[in-house]
C-alpha cells in the first residue's frame, strides 16, 4: 500500500512550464524527500500527487490504480501543509475528527483513533483547546494527527517545519522520523533544506527548475553527485568547486572537494597553500575559510575541533585524491 | 510606558473632543426628552404645559403603535434575512474566477450609490406598478393578472426595495471576508473529503461568522430608521400596513403638528433600538471578541 508512480507527468501554468515531463517511482513504505531551491516546483509536484492541481500531461498511479483523474479525497493520501491549515474555529479534537466525520466513520471508531493519535503525538492534554491557543510545534502535531487518523496509504508533507524555530525543528524532525518507522507508511516530504533531506530521507529527489537532477539515497548523493548542481546543493558546508589549471590537471573543467576531504597542515610541501581568513570553532569541528590559494575565492576546510590555526596563519591543504569529484564543461560528472 | 502623568495628560488632550461629542449627543437627546413631557402642538399655540407621561400614554395606546412596532421588526428581520443570505450567495459567486470580474463587481456595488428616494421611486414606477411596471408586463405576457405590489403586499414590497439597496453592502463585506480565507484551509478540507456543502457549512460559514455579525449590527442600526422608502412608495399605507415606528413618529409630529407626541415616539424608538442592540450583542456579539 502506498506505491506512487509518476509517468511523464507535466505541469504548465498557462504558457509557463513549471514541471517538464517527469518520471518517478516512490516505493511502498519509503521516506522520499523532494529537495531543491525555492521556486523549483517541489510544492507543485506534491500538489499534483495530492490532486490539488491537475496534471497538464502524463499519468499518476497510486497502488497500481490510475489516479490521474481522481479527486484529492479519493486518492487515499493525507497532506500536512506548511501553514498547518488547521480549522481555527474547531477544537483540536474536532480538527482531528474532521476527516473521519467526512468519511462517516462510526463514533466509537473515531474516538478510538483520536485517542491513539493524541497519545502518539502528546496532544492528550490539548484536545479541547482551539488551534489559536497552541504553540507552533503543537499545531504541527495536530496537523499530523489529522493526517494519521485517516490511515492514508501515503503522507505528503510540504515544508512542515519551516515555520518552527531551529531547536523545535530538530525535535520535530526526529518525531516525524520515528512516526515513519512506527507506521511504515510511504511519506513524501518537501523541503528546501538539504540537512532535513539528508537526515530524514530513504531516498532524495533533487529538483531544479522542475527537472529531476538526481535520485538516490543520501549517501549516494553525497558520494557521487551526478552534476555540479547536486554537488553544490548536498552537503554542509558546501563542496569547494575549483576550475582553471588545477581542474585541468585532473582532466576536468571543474573539480569538487568537500571541506571534510581536505587535510590541513604545515605549508611546507603541501599541494595547496593559503592564508586562514575566518575560522569557526564549533567545538567538535573547526571550519577554516582559506584565502589566497589561487584556486578559488575561498576554500573551506573542515579541520579538527581544537586545531590551533588562527586568522592570518599560513596553512597547507592536501585534498584526499580519492575524494575529488570531476565535472565536464556541461557540469556532468566524469 | 503609560505613566500616571502621561495618562492624565492624555485625558486632558482628548477632553475637548469628548465634551463636543457629549454635547452633540446629549443636547438633542435632552431636548427630545423634555419636549416629550410637554403638551406642545403647533396648531394650538400658547402655553406648553408640562403633562408628564401623557404623550407616552397616547403613543402607546394609539392603535397604530402595535402595528408599527411589528412592522419595524418585520422590516428589519426580513431585510436582514434577504441581504445576509443573498450576500453570502453573491459573495461566493463573485469570488470565482470569471470573465469581466471587475465590471461585474462594480455593477453589484452600484445600487449602494443610488439614493433611497430614487431607488424606491424606480421600483415603484418601473417595476411594481401594475400598469406601467416591468413585473406587471411580465405577468400580462404570461396572461396573468398583474400583482398590485404596493397595495396587496406593501410591507413585503418595501422589504424587497430596501433589501435591494443593502445587498451590495452585505455582499462587499462578505466577499472580503471570503477572500481572506486561506486557500490551504479549503484544500485541507478537500483532502479530508469535504464536498462543497461540507466545506461551506464547516469551513466557510464559521469563517464568515464575524463578518456576518458586523453586517447584521450595522444594517440593524440603519434599518430601524427606514423612512424615505416608505414615504415615496406607500406613504405608510394602505391604512398603517406599512408604517414603521419612524414613520409613525413622522405622522404624529409632522402631519399632526404635535411636537410633544412626536418626541415621545422618538424616545420610544430610541429605547427600542437599544433593546434590539443589546439583544443582538448578547446573541451574536460574542463572535466579535476572541
Ligand atoms: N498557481 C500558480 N500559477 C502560476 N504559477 C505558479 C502557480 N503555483 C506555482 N507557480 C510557479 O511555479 C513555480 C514553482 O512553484 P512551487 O512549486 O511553489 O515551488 P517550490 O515549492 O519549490 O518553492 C514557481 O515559479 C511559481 O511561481
Ligand atoms: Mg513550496
Amino acid at each position: 500500500m502506498g506505491r506512487i508512480v509518476l509517468n511523464g507527468v507535466r505541469k504548465a501554468f498557462g504558457e509557463v512550464e513549471v514541471i517538464p515531463p517527469l518520471d518517478l517511482t516512490i516505493e511502498d513504505g519509503e521516506f522520499v524527500v523532494f529537495v531543491g531551491p525555492s521556486g523549483c516546483g517541489k510544492s507543485t509536484l506534491l500538489r499534483l500527487i495530492a490532486g490539488l492541481e491537475d496534471v497538464t500531461g502524463g499519468e499518476i498511479s497510486i497502488d497500481g490504480r490510475d489516479a490521474t483523474e481522481l479527486p484529492p479525497a479519493k486518492r487515499g493520501l493525507a497532506m500536512v501543509f506548511q501553514s498547518y491549515a488547521l480549522y481555527p474555529h474547531m477544537s483540536v479534537r474536532k480538527n482531528i475528527a474532521f476527516p473521519m466525520r467526512m468519511a462517516g466513520l462510526p463514533e466509537g471508531e473515531q474516538k478510538r483513533r483520536i485517542e491513539a493519535a493524541a497519545k502518539a503525538l502528546n496532544l492528550t492534554d490539548y484536545l479541547d483547546r482551539r488551534p489559536g491557543q497552541l504553540s507552533g510545534g503543537q499545531r504541527q502535531r495536530v496537523a499530523i494527527g489529522r493526517a494519521i487518523v485517516r490511515e492514508p496509504s501515503a503522507f505528503l508533507f510540504d515544508e512542515p517545519l519551516s515555520n518552527l524555530d531551529a531547536a523545535l525543528r530538530v525535535g520535530m524532525r526526529m518525531e516525524i522520523g520515528e512516526l515513519h518507522k512506527s507506521l511504515a507508511t510511504t511519506m513524501v516530504y518537501v523541503t528546501h533544506d538539504q540537512v532535513e533531506a539528508m537526515t530524514m530521507a530513504d531516498k532524495i529527489v533533487v529538483l531544479r527548475a522542475g527537472r529531476i537532477e538526481q535520485v538516490g539515497t543520501p549517501l549516494e548523493l553525497y558520494r557521487t553527485p551526478h552534476n555540479l548542481f547536486v554537488a553544490g546543493f548536498i552537503g554542509s558546508p558546501t563542496m569547494n568547486l575549483i576550475g582553471g589549471a588545477e581542474a585541468e590537471r585532473h582532466g576536468a573543467r571543474t573539480i569538487g572537494v568537500r571541506p571534510e576531504h581536505i587535510a590541513s597542515g604545515s605549508p611546507d610541501g603541501a599541494p595547496w597553500v593559503g592564508t586562514v581568513g575566518l575560522s569557526e570553532h564549533l567545538g567538535s569541528d573547526t571550519f577554516l575559510y582559506v584565502h589566497g590559494t589561487g584556486l578559488a575565492e575561498t576554500v573551506t576546510v573542515r579541520a579538527d575541533g581544537e586545531v590551533p590555526l588562527r586568522h592570518g596563519d599560513r596553512v597547507g591543504l592536501t585534498p584526499n585524491p580519492d575524494r575529488i569529484h570531476r565535472f565536464d564543461a556541461e557540469g556532468s560528472r566524469l | 510606558m503609560a505613566t500616571q502623568h502621561s495618562r492624565a495628560a492624555a485625558r486632558l488632550m482628548i477632553s475637548p473632543a469628548v465634551v463636543v461629542l457629549l454635547l452633540w449627543m446629549i443636547v438633542p437627546l435632552a431636548l427630545t426628552l423634555y419636549f416629550s413631557t410637554l403638551r406642545y402642538n403647533l396648531l394650538m399655540p400658547g402655553a406648553n404645559p408640562f403633562v408628564g407621561l401623557e404623550n407616552y400614554r397616547y403613543f402607546f395606546t394609539d392603535p397604530a403603535f402595535t402595528t408599527a412596532l411589528v412592522n419595524t421588526l418585520l422590516l428589519v428581520g426580513g431585510v436582514l434575512v434577504i441581504t445576509v443570505g443573498g450576500g453570502i450567495a453573491l459573495a461566493l459567486l463573485l469570488d470565482q474566477e470569471m470573465f469581466g470580474q471587475g465590471i461585474v463587481r462594480l455593477l453589484v456595488i452600484a445600487p449602494f450609490f443610488v439614493m433611497p428616494t430614487v431607488s424606491a421611486l424606480v421600483w415603484k414606477n418601473m417595476f411594481m406598478d401594475p400598469v406601467n411596471g416591468l413585473f406587471g408586463y411580465i405577468a400580462r405576457a404570461f396572461g396573468a393578472q398583474p400583482f398590485e405590489w404596493l397595495t396587496a403586499a406593501p410591507l413585503f414590497s418595501i422589504i424587497l426595495i430596501v433589501s435591494w439597496q443593502w445587498l451590495p453592502f452585505a455582499t462587499l463585506i462578505l466577499l472580503t471576508a471570503i477572500q481572506s480565507l486561506s486557500s490551504e484551509q479549503l484544500e485541507a478540507a478537500e483532502m479530508d473529503g469535504a464536498g462543497f456543502g461540507s466545506k461551506f457549512l464547516w469551513i466557510i460559514l464559521p469563517h464568515l461568522a464575524r463578518a456576518i455579525t458586523v453586517v447584521i449590527l450595522i444594517q440593524t442600526i440603519f434599518l430601524l430608521s427606514i423612512f424615505a422608502e416608505i414615504l415615496v412608495t406607500t406613504g405608510g399605507g394602505p391604512g398603517v400596513a406599512s408604517t414603521n415606528l419612524t414613520y409613525l413618529v413622522y405622522i404624529q409630529s409632522l402631519l399632526q403638528f404635535d411636537v410633544g407626541l412626536g418626541s415621545a415616539g422618538g424616545v420610544v424608538a430610541i429605547v427600542l433600538a437599544n433593546i434590539v442592540a443589546i439583544f443582538l450583542m448578547r446573541m451574536i456579539g460574542k463572535n466579535l471578541d476572541a
